[in-house]
């Protein structure tokens, strides 16, 4: 899975891309702790790239959000795909998790 | 690493990096069968969830270890059968999800469930478990 990390009006913007299974989640978990113990904590991830996730891939974020908010942080989500959405829906993750339509929507919910 | 049958077979390796040849796999299959878009990407979760639990759970982390994997159709049903052949299922030790505790793990088979209108197990071979996963079709 390719990940690019871009900062954008002081919050890191993580663009995944690519399948979020099994196979991606620990890639994925070590990227954000790595931002994370950076204190990079005004934290978003632009999933408009992937087409697929798991419950791995489900597990990775929400240990990320947890770890972020423990911090004093978080982790917001955006740009969902119609498939992807459905998958937060029936784990009720949708309600937890900041969940924003676009990426400028979810920066810009930082203040 | 995988062997791709003549009657809708695929074994897939006990290793993480090998879904997305699995799901590759499995949209040529449900093409083939014509089933919906709209329907793909739920069984490919439910099947890759099933194989995702052996890896983790049936091998427990070992890789080279074999899956099989089988897709057969008919105008009313889809019918899948997932097999491995390391520790059994055991239901005495599945505990279903609290949703509402923003869990991390164990919520696989909730998922698979979600998918899929019949899901069971059999663990009556000598080694493993086979998984039974069945979708209704709408006629017409």
């Amino acid at each position: 899975m390719e990940i690019q990390v871009t900062q954008s009006q002081g919050v890191t913007v993580v663009v995944p891309s690519g399948d979020l299974d099994m196979g991606a989640a620990d890639q994925v978990r070590r990227v954000l702790t790595e931002l994370i113990d950076k204190g990079q904590l005004k934290l978003v991830m632009d999933l408009g790239g992937v087409g697929y996730i798991d419950s791995s891939g489900l597990g990775t974020l929400v240990a990320s959000m947890k770890q972020a908010r423990a911090a004093g942080g978080n982790l917001k989500l955006c740009a969902l795909q119609d498939d992807v959405r459905s998958i937060f829906e029936m784990t009720r993750l949708i309600k937890v998790m900041s969940v924003h339509v676009t990426r400028q929507e979810a920066v810009a919910s930082w203040g | 690493m995988m062997d791709e049958g003549s009657e809708g077979t695929f074994v897939l390796m006990s290793e993480p990096q090998h879904l997305a040849r699995l799901r590759e796999w499995l949209r040529g299959e449900f093409t083939r069968l014509n089933v919906e878009h709209h329907e793909q990407f739920g069984l490919q979760v439910a099947v890759g969830e099933i194989c995702s639990n052996s890896i983790r759970h049936a091998y427990a982390g070992l890789g080279g270890k074999p899956i099989h994997v089988s897709v057969r159709g008919s105008d009313d049903r889809l019918v899948i059968e997932v097999r491995d052949f390391g520790k059994k299922f055991d239901p005495q030790s599945y505990r279903p999800p609290d949703l509402e505790a923003v869990v991390e793990g164990g919520i696989g088979l909730h998922l698979v469930r979600q998918f899929v209108d019949e899901l069971s197990y059999d663990v009556t071979q000598e080694q493993g478990t086979r998984w039974t996963l069945v979708k209704h079709r709408r006629r017409g």
